[in-house]
């Protein structure tokens, strides 16, 4: 007796399988029985002092050594003031992490990120805490916060972060190149840039880029199109959140002087040289050893030059603005660390403390920016006698972005700043030469933008 | 090419007959096209084997010299490996990627053996549709469904760690039940029907007759598995991420040098770490490794 | 066995539910698994496909809402698409070939055969990240050795994996680097091709190519379908290689997938960034089911083409 040879499947599947199918419905429905995503949200803990000891764990993004060590310098102040709140800190953790964390129900009690654009989906989904209730109870001075400040870090009526030191972004220069090249003092108009960009611009023989006076390839370092949109007052979003780039003629402006500037080059010979540059992060970082004549960057390239040592002799200065919009000169782009409560964070109540701690205390603020060279985000720091960078003659076009009122930012949005992604995208077609038709191509991001919009709601 | 068997048409050389200038003309073609073949394998060879030494070379470069296009080191900087330990932490991901393998290999033998078994020896209703199940399981894309299993983990609590990567090999992996049943199909019914005749159950008749005849494809099951988990990037950036202490080799060396801002020299350093250990054991397991990867294909 | 026909029905029923209930057994954790880890998520999958899950909070129902956007809104899905779908079409069967190619020309060697099939098969064993990173360094555009010893021939490189029209090639090249495995698969069928038969054809006057057509070819090509049809698959779930290099090319700390200019970015990439990083994950799930449904249509036709896998058969 012997199974049938070589049947047709059907012939098996007639018969009954009852022992096995039983089984697999069985599980099956208990399993499907037993999910449910999601949970309870948990409410921020304002209840009284309570000075029982406590261990929290905090997440940040920062990686390098001197940075580490000035966030431990400042955890170890916090402990002073709360002996009975031990910090356990955890460098270099990315969005990515924070978000996983989240939903596998082992988030941190206190979470930072570099990255602001994600406010929006952590304050729609809940999965960072609305703190408005602890900033209400505990009487915090929100208006020490500058407002383009105060717009990233909340989202919806819900104000789920707290900014933690704010990056603005400028022109470094390399003088010694300048003073080869004969210029004397850095460019205000973008025309005086892409001017300045040719006159610092050296080749081989072989026609490859040996110095790169500016890189004017989106996506290089620090050179974003939201870094350079502020110089033309692009603004991403209208005032009931549609996406903007195609009805804002900023854009358009924006993307043309840039592509000019890489037609000069030649796409493909930036790309390669794009792919000989050291990371951006380390000593070999090109504008600090010579090879970029001038980049956008943010604040805290002062700090990384010192620590790195380069040997380079260099300025700062703020974006050119574009010909024809003087009055946005002084104004820029400010973005910076957002720090919150993760749900499900266990010690809502002393996280709260760190986090006030960090975002509002002036010697705490002026510690940590002094340390890292970054921008602290109260008035009260930054007027502060105590701030060492108020008196660096590099950090002061940075500070004068962060105080200007017609610096702008990046809006969050619910899906993540999807948008930037996008535009992203677009960019990368535009600058090797892909979109035949500019006006067409930002209203079609238009389109997408919105309909990504539409679809976390 | 061909043989020739008669004389062929002749082309007046120094040879006595037309038999030896036939034979003379087939033999120099011979050499000819024996060199030509080596040829191609050498090429093959520099092919294949210049890519590992170029990560060797680069390995050993300067910062500033692995920028530029020299190939040679113009100073070997050795040091570049114990700065890459101290610059991440390699050892940890080290261990965490052998825990991983280890366990999820040893999970699947455990595991997959009976079901193979009773796949391929035991007589029930459904059988074949039990060996589409496992085809099919075979063949799906895990991303289908990482997004319901990794809310499952989640509220199980057990994202940030291996555990979501060892425990489903506790319950048969289906390309491993697959090679062990194709196997088992080739073993003769008769062993197998002495030991029953001799009144032993079904499970003594697996452990104690089968399992020892069934060596070579252990061996290949287990090597698939342990070098599945070692290879593993997407499963451990899911349900690892979160957590750089369980990380494992192929997690950090693919943010490696964006995390850490190093310049290609460490990099390629790392990369050679990474591949070392899989290496060292292939030249001491070449045999059973080669057998294996064999069997998959003709059993397949 | 005919002595079982013999036996009262009592006993044999006894006996029947002992052998369900060993086959039970033996297969629990099987079952187990294809219940947990097959059944269930794959359900699930299909009912938040129809969700706006996120992931974080509850989930809630929005009909076709996801597979609206799949087929209009998404802005990058085609790309995703186009691109698995020309790895498929384009690196699977480039892989067979040369895989097959490398195979008949070790083969052929008659001295230190096994050497070089050592060799060939070494590149297989690297993890795909390191291959890849290993990959993004020597082809570099600017300082790596591909485009030096190119430049030597007098060939301008190209900028490979930072270049839309060269990226997914540059990845076909890694593939076809790290064949080692099939390779030594088809040495292995190409090398149990009956003598005698060889023989016979070339009696027959056969070629060189058409002893490869009508002897060689029939005999291994149960094994070269299976090599393809597993190629297909891993072709439809190739996730690893495209997102490391797109990010160490990038040379950003944020990952960039699809770098350059989305031409990396194949369809499990794009189910990840969805469900992952852009709180999206009933779209992710509405992907996942266009997943399962091409891969279940590979799969069938492979069923139905492959007498070779012994499905109906009967122990020997």
């Amino acid at each position: 007796m012997s199974e049938s040879r070589g049947g047709p499947v059907t012939r098996t599947a007639r018969r009954p399988r009852r022992t096995v199918a039983a089984s697999l419905l069985a599980a099956t429905a208990l399993l499907a029985a037993a999910c449910t995503t999601g949970g309870a949200t948990s409410k921020a803990d304002t209840g009284a002092d309570d000075t029982t000891p406590v261990t929290i764990t905090f997440w940040h993004g920062l990686s390098s050594p001197h940075e580490t060590a000035s966030v431990n310098a400042v955890l170890a102040k916090f402990h002073k003031k709360y002996p009975y709140i031990t910090v356990k800190a955890v460098a270099a953790q990315t969005d990515d992490k924070v978000n996983q964390a989240i939903r596998g129900g082992t988030a941190p009690d206190v979470a930072s990120s570099f990255n602001a654009a994600n406010v929006g989906g952590w304050c729609s989904s809940g999965a960072f805490q609305d703190l408005t209730p602890d900033i209400e109870a505990d009487h915090v001075d929100m208006s020490q916060i500058p407002k383009a400040v105060q717009s990233y870090t909340a989202f919806g009526g819900k104000r789920c972060t707290m900014p933690w030191l704010a990056d603005t972004f400028g022109l470094y220069y390399n003088k010694k190149l300048f003073a080869k090249a004969g210029i004397t003092s850095p460019p205000k108009t973008m025309s005086e840039l892409a001017a300045d960009t040719k006159k610092l611009t050296t080749f081989n023989a072989d026609g490859s880029i040996r110095t790169a006076g500016f890189m004017p390839y989106l996506g290089v370092y620090g050179m974003l199109t939201e870094h350079l949109v502020p110089s033309w007052g692009g603004k991403w979003l209208t005032a009931d959140g549609q996406s903007n780039v195609g009805g804002d003629p900023a854009f358009a402006q924006a993307l043309t002087w840039q592509k000019s500037l890489v037609d000069w080059f030649g796409a493909k010979k930036l790309v390669t040289f794009k792919a000989g540059m050291g990371d951006e992060f380390s000593a070999q970082n090109a504008f600090e050893t010579g090879k970029l004549a001038m980049m956008v960057d943010g604040e805290w390239r002062n700090s990384f030059i010192k620590n790195d040592k380069a040997d380079i002799d260099y300025g700062t200065a703020v974006m050119p603005a574009a010909d024809g919009k003087s009055q946005l000169y002084g104004a820029g782009y400010v973005g910076g660390n957002v720090i919150g409560m993760p749900r499900g964070a266990k010690h809502p109540g002393a996280a709260w403390k760190l986090i006030k701690f960090l975002t509002t205390d002036t010697d705490a603020l002026t510690t940590l920016a002094d340390a890292i060279g970054n921008v602290p985000t109260t008035k009260a720091a930054l007027d502060s006698p105590a701030l060492g960078l108020s008196k660096d003659p590099n950090f002061a076009p940075f500070l004068q972005v962060f105080k200007n009122p017609l610096t702008t930012t990046t809006p969050a949005s619910a899906d993540g700043g999807a948008y930037l992604t996008n535009f992203g995208h677009f960019v990368e077609k535009w600058q090797t030469g892909s979109v035949p038709d500019l006006k067409a191509g930002l209203t079609a991001v238009d389109k997408q933008n919105n309909a990504a919009l539409k679809l976390g709601q | 090419m061909t043989t020739t068997y008669a004389p062929a048409p002749a082309r007046q050389t120094r040879a006595a007959s037309p038999h030896q200038a036939a034979r003379g003309r087939a033999s120099r073609r011979r050499k000819l096209v024996w060199i030509a073949e080596h040829a191609v394998a050498v090429g093959l060879a520099c092919a294949f084997i210049g890519p590992i030494v170029f990560i060797f070379l680069t390995s050993v470069m300067t910062d500033g010299q692995s920028l530029t296009t020299n190939l040679w080191p113009h100073h070997w900087q050795w040091s570049n490996y114990r700065t890459v330990f101290a610059t991440a932490p390699v050892g940890t991901w080290l261990v965490n990627t052998v825990l991983y393998a280890v366990a999820a290999t040893a999970a699947t033998l455990l595991s997959s053996v009976p079901i193979a078994y009773a796949l391929a020896r035991l007589r029930f209703k459904g059988r074949n549709t039990a060996f589409l199940c496992v085809i099919t399981m075979m063949m799906l894309p895990p991303q289908v469904l990482v997004i319901p299993m990794y809310l499952m983990w989640a509220r199980l609590h057990l994202t940030g760690t291996i555990w979501p990567l060892v425990l489903p090999s506790l319950f048969g992996d289906a390309f491993s039940v697959f090679l062990l049943r194709q196997f088992l199909l080739t073993v003769p019914e008769d062993y197998l029907n002495a030991a029953r005749i001799d009144g032993c159950g079904e499970l003594r008749v697996l452990t104690r007759v089968v399992l020892p005849m069934m060596r070579p494809a252990l061996v290949a099951v287990g090597l698939f598995s342990f070098f599945n988990a070692w290879n593993d990037y997407y499963g451990p950036l899911i349900y690892t991420g979160e957590t750089p202490a369980h990380w494992t080799l192929a997690l950090g060396l693919a943010t490696f040098k964006t995390s850490h801002a190093v310049q290609w020299n460490l990099t390629m350093a790392a990369t050679l770490i990474a591949m070392a250990p899989v290496i060292i054991v292939f030249f001491f397991a070449q045999k059973a490794f080669i057998e294996g990867v064999t069997l998959t294909g003709v059993k397949g | 066995m005919a002595t079982q026909l013999q036996l009262t029905p009592a006993p044999l029923r006894a006996r029947l539910r002992r052998n369900r209930l060993r086959v039970l057994l033996f297969l629990a954790p099987g079952l187990v698994g294809f219940a947990v880890f097959l059944v269930y998520p794959l359900v699930m999958t299909v009912w938040l496909s129809f969700t706006n899950s996120n992931m974080i909070s509850p989930a809630r129902f929005v009909g076709l809402r996801n597979y609206r956007y799949l087929l209009d809104g998404d802005p990058l899905i085609w790309h995703a698409i186009r691109n698995t779908g020309w790895l498929v079409a384009v690196m699977v069967p480039a892989q067979v070939l040369f895989a097959l190619g490398v195979a008949m020309v070790t083969a052929r060697l008659k001295a230190g055969a096994s050497l070089f099939r050592t060799l060939f098969y070494l590149p297989a064993l690297a993890p795909p990240v390191a291959a890849t990173v290993a990959f993004v360094c020597m082809f570099n555009p600017n300082s790596g050795p591909v485009n030096r010893i190119l430049g030597l021939l007098g060939i301008h490189g190209p900028l490979w994996f930072n270049s839309p029209g060269w990226s997914k090639p540059a990845l076909t090249l890694l593939a076809l680097w790290g064949s080692g495995t099939m390779m030594v698969i088809f040495l292995a069928a190409l090398l149990e091709v009956p003598a005698e038969l060889y023989e016979a054809a070339e009696l027959d006057g056969a070629g060189s190519w058409h002893r490869f057509r009508y002897v060689t070819l029939p005999t291994i090509s149960p094994v070269v379908l299976f090599a393809t049809v597993t190629g297909v698959i891993a072709g439809l779930q190739y996730f690893t290689q495209a997102m490391v290099a797109s990010q160490v090319a990038n040379g950003n700390i944020q990952p960039a997938p699809g770098y350059p200019d989305g031409s990396t970015l194949t369809f499990p990439q794009q189910l990840y960034i969805a469900g992952f990083n852009q709180f999206h994950a009933g779209y992710a799930c509405a992907l996942a089911v266009v997943l399962f449904v091409v891969a279940m249509a590979f799969t069938v036709v492979l069923l139905r083409r492959a007498s070779g896998f012994d499905i109906e058969e009967a122990p020997r």
